[in-house]
């Protein structure tokens, strides 16, 4: 082959490498092969961060393993003798520096993109006069999540986030409890619930649904049972929610009760206390007796973590309002 | 040239069958004993991870409890990161660095054997710290407190003892690795001559010497605040005055966790540089280069531990200089790669099992580093970190990477180390069996974790794309155990396998001018080395002196 030839096959060659790359990463849709569809603006520049990325991957992946294929195949023995000397190459200091200042060059790329993304993933946006940010206390305890709301409101395994608004997210757990990791894929990255800590982070939901999540941080047995969601509602809904709520938790009636039930307790001792993990307590002594739950809820028993002892009266009080219409009377 | 004095031969009862095993002190055997016990080990870490996987077929299995699988999740992690690729790295090296660098034996021989049985002793209590009260410890690998704390019984406590004394084990075995490559070369055999297997256990040595330590500081400040919760606040933040910190744990875990993995990567990187030439019949492209590398990553990897902690809410700016970091290890990676690409450049390929688990290594381990650039750029971390994605990673790089170079070394140097070959057959049934099980099993497990799927869950949601994933991850695994069988199939068979020599792949080091089984003192004598491929000069000489 002339000499002339080569850096034009070497340049078609890297156009569709590139071209190829780029186009598997358009075409990453939900299959798992790129993060979930987002549906807030940090989750979305992560998103793009990681399909940018992408482009760079998949063409070195295609380099890498096209190279190794052809040689492999153009360089086998054939009927060449076993020991048969190769061509005695010890190496070619220009190809090495290509190959060394060439990954810098791409990863140099990359950071800068992150840094021009970074700013939208990371800073909360500002609170304006016409939608003040929602800041909620995310508490993550074994095995559940509670949402502590600026008016007292409070809510377990679900949070409910107006759409269109910026919702600050203080995440701890905790000093008795272990590690746990907030994370809703379509709305951010994770953070870590740790006790003794309160980390921030943030959503704003552009679109209206309920998103799925999950504790990303092994936290013990029921790990696995650690689920999370948020429902983006439409703000006046929201807004109409929150105060109902408040009237019905001041009132004794939201279904607060019942949210801890299922979300607190019912891992370990069953949705109807029929025990599993945890011993039976439908229908036991114990239940029925509103100050003994209540000492055995702050402070805990011998495999029972301390669960109640951060609660607020009000989340203590529709707890053992719902065990005795609800568990105590189980036999 | 090392020479020995004249030593009284042994009392007779260390000549039988099994106490000359038990008494040895010849590096070669505890070579062996490393590599029989860490493939016990292999065994049974790769049971527990066909239970996971079996586990997981199902989105709400019940082959086992949530609770048996967090130890099943701990002890397959831990088994096969401590006792397994650590473990089989040192006895590879045991067996081979001596022998490659012309030496008798290592430079403490008795060292050498306190160090392997302290490694079984270790291995032991790790194995029956499944019967201890509540079990075995059910923490992860990475024990964070202040779960580790409140874990029950004292499947815990035995984990930390097994890898205390693992510790000891390894940094005795380290000091050895040091002290022999630096003062046993034989004549000739400068720093830029040396084999590049024997390059990656100097770092390899030098990365444990360093970092075990901080492992071992941790693992007792732990130790003291489980057994002494009152007197001791180092990781609890109980009460406000004090003082503990759950991240302080895990900047101590990573500062020795993530060299860990170039201490389990860097040799296997080592055995790629030695087989790829002897089967493409051509020097190492770029010796120096690889060499420097080498040394590159080990020292970046001390720099680079809180990228397994950007989600615990780090500064910025700490996050940044973690980030940066962790990519400046992609360019020494990289430099590798090209550099084995281009030593297949204008060879003379033969395809025989070694070569195949080299190429296979290539293949997968390029996958590997790439997925790692996604979890350096930090906020793409917060979506994949402790997912599957960041589980399909490291398989990608611990056994598309260590594990791949360390069964296609087995095969290349088995002939070395019993004087009979494995069959070339079942070889490449197992390559085969294994390389695309492995990537049935790790390559859904990225998708899985971009879904949403968090490690260490023994249930998921039970929704079409998840359940279809795992499933296939699963299936994956099944024909990985099969190929597995045939390995095993090949090393029962090569007791009466056929005897090939002393140099069967006509190679360029120094262990291939050693009979097959080495004799004791291994060498009677050795030629004087004039380049990084002693044998293929001499071997040249020979042909040469021949032909005149």
């Amino acid at each position: 082959m002339p000499r002339t030839v080569r850096p034009k096959i070497l340049v078609v060659v890297g156009v569709v490498t590139v071209s190829l790359a780029a186009a598997a990463t358009a075409l990453a849709g939900n299959g798992g092969f790129a993060p979930v569809a987002p549906v807030s603006p940090n989750a979305h520049a992560i998103k793009q961060s990681y399909l940018f990325i992408s482009i760079f991957t998949i063409a070195i992946f295609l380099l890498v393993e096209t190279l190794l294929i052809v040689f492999v195949i153009r360089y086998r023995r054939r009927k060449r003798p076993r020991d048969a000397d190769g061509a005695q190459v010890h190496g070619a200091n220009r190809l090495e520096l290509a190959w060394t200042v060439g990954p810098v060059l791409i990863l140099f790329v990359i950071v800068a993109f992150i840094f021009v993304k970074l700013p939208t993933i990371q800073d909360v946006p500002a609170s304006a006069a016409g939608s003040r940010n929602l800041v909620v206390d995310v508490i993550g305890t074994q095995f559940t999540w509670q949402f502590r709301y600026p008016n007292g409101v409070v809510t377990i395994d679900q949070l409910r986030a107006p759409a269109g608004r910026t919702v600050e997210l203080h995440v701890t757990a905790p000093d008795w409890d272990v590690i746990h990791s907030w994370w809703i894929p379509a709305l951010g990255g994770k953070m870590d619930a740790i006790p003794g800590r309160v980390n921030k982070t943030w959503f704003k939901g552009t679109q209206v649904g309920v998103f799925q999540g999950q504790c990303a941080e092994l936290c013990g047995i029921y790990h696995a049972k650690m689920l999370a969601s948020v429902d983006v509602m439409p703000a006046p809904e929201f807004d109409s929610w929150y105060e109902e709520r408040l009237g019905q938790q001041q009132a004794g009636t939201s279904p607060l009760g019942e949210e801890l039930w299922v979300g607190t307790c019912a891992k370990c001792h069953g949705l109807d206390g029929e025990g599993g993990y945890g011993p039976r307590i439908a229908g036991t002594d114990l239940i029925k007796n509103t100050q003994s739950v209540e000492a055995l809820l702050r402070n805990g028993g011998i495999l029972m973590p301390p669960v109640g002892r951060d609660w607020t009266t009000a989340e203590m009080d529709a707890l053992t309002t719902y065990l005795k219409d609800h568990v105590g009377n189980q036999g | 040239m090392a020479t020995r004095a004249e030593q009284p031969p042994a009392p007779a009862w260390q000549r039988g069958k099994v106490a000359g095993w038990l008494v040895t002190v010849d590096h070669k055997r505890i070579g062996i004993l490393y590599i029989a016990t860490a493939g016990v080990f292999f065994a049974i870490s790769g049971f527990l991870a066909l239970l996971i996987r079996t586990q997981l077929a199902q989105p709400d299995g019940h082959v086992i409890t949530g609770n048996s699988y967090n130890e099943v999740v701990t002890m397959h992690g831990t088994g096969m990161v401590f006792f397994v690729v650590v473990p089989i790295l040192a006895g590879l090296a045991n067996f081979l660095v001596p022998l490659m660098i012309g030496a008798p034996d290592m430079a403490f021989p008795r060292l050498n054997a306190l160090s392997y049985w302290l490694y079984a002793f270790a291995g032991l209590i790790f194995c029956f710290s499944f019967l201890a009260a509540g079990g075995a410890a059910n923490t992860g690998w990475t024990a964070y407190p202040p779960l580790s704390l409140a874990a029950q019984g004292n499947g815990q406590d035995l984990w930390i003892l097994s890898l205390h004394i693992l510790s000891i084990s390894s940094a005795v075995g380290a000091i050895n690795f040091i002290v022999t490559i630096h003062n046993m070369r034989t004549r000739g055999m400068s720093w830029m001559r040396i084999p590049l297997f024997v390059w990656s256990i100097e770092i390899y040595s030098w990365l444990l010497l360093l970092v075990l330590p901080v492992l071992s500081a941790g693992l007792t400040l732990l130790l003291l605040e489980r057994q002494f919760p009152d007197t001791f606040h180092f990781f609890r933040p109980e009460g406000t005055d004090s003082g503990g910190s759950p991240i302080l744990y895990q900047h101590v875990f990573w500062f020795f966790g993530h060299p860990e993995v170039y201490i389990m990567i860097l040799p296997a990187m080592g055995i790629i540089s030695e087989i790829l030439p002897v089967f493409a019949r051509k020097p190492i492209f770029g010796y120096k280069a690889i060499a420097f590398s080498t040394v590159a990553i080990g020292f970046f990897s001390l720099l680079v531990w809180a990228h397994h902690m950007f989600t615990v809410g780090l500064p910025t700016y700490l996050s940044i200089w973690f980030m940066l970091a962790s990519m400046v290890i992609a360019i020494p990676t990289g430099m590798k790669i090209f550099n084995w690409l281009a030593t297949l450049w204008r060879g003379n390929i033969s395809l025989d099992t070694p070569m195949l688990f080299a190429l296979g290594f290539l293949s997968i381990f390029t996958i590997g580093g790439l997925s790692g650039i996604y979890l350096a750029a930090f906020p793409v971390d917060w979506q994949v970190h402790d997912t599957y994605f960041v589980v399909a990673h490291f398989h990608y790089v611990l056994f598309g990477g260590s594990v791949f170079a360390i069964i296609g070394g087995l095969f290349y140097w088995w002939p070395k180390i019993f004087g009979r070959i494995l069959s070339e057959t079942l070889g490449k049934w197992t390559f085969w069996l294994v390389f695309v099980g492995f990537n049935v099993t790790f390559f859904p497990q990225h998708l899985l974790g971009l879904l949403g799927m968090p490690r260490r869950v023994y249930a998921y949601r039970d929704d079409g794309l998840w359940h279809a994933y795992n499933l296939t991850s699963s299936i994956g695994s099944y024909v990985m155990g099969v190929g597995f069988l045939c390995l095993l199939a090949a090393i029962v068979r090569s007791v009466h396998g056929r005897r090939v020599g002393n140099d069967p792949w006509n190679a360029d080091t120094l262990e291939w001018y050693a009979t097959s089984p080495p004799p004791p003192h291994n060498f009677d004598e050795v030629p004087y080395v004039t380049s990084a491929r002693p044998l293929y000069d001499l071997k040249r000489r020979l042909r040469e002196a021949e032909s005149a």
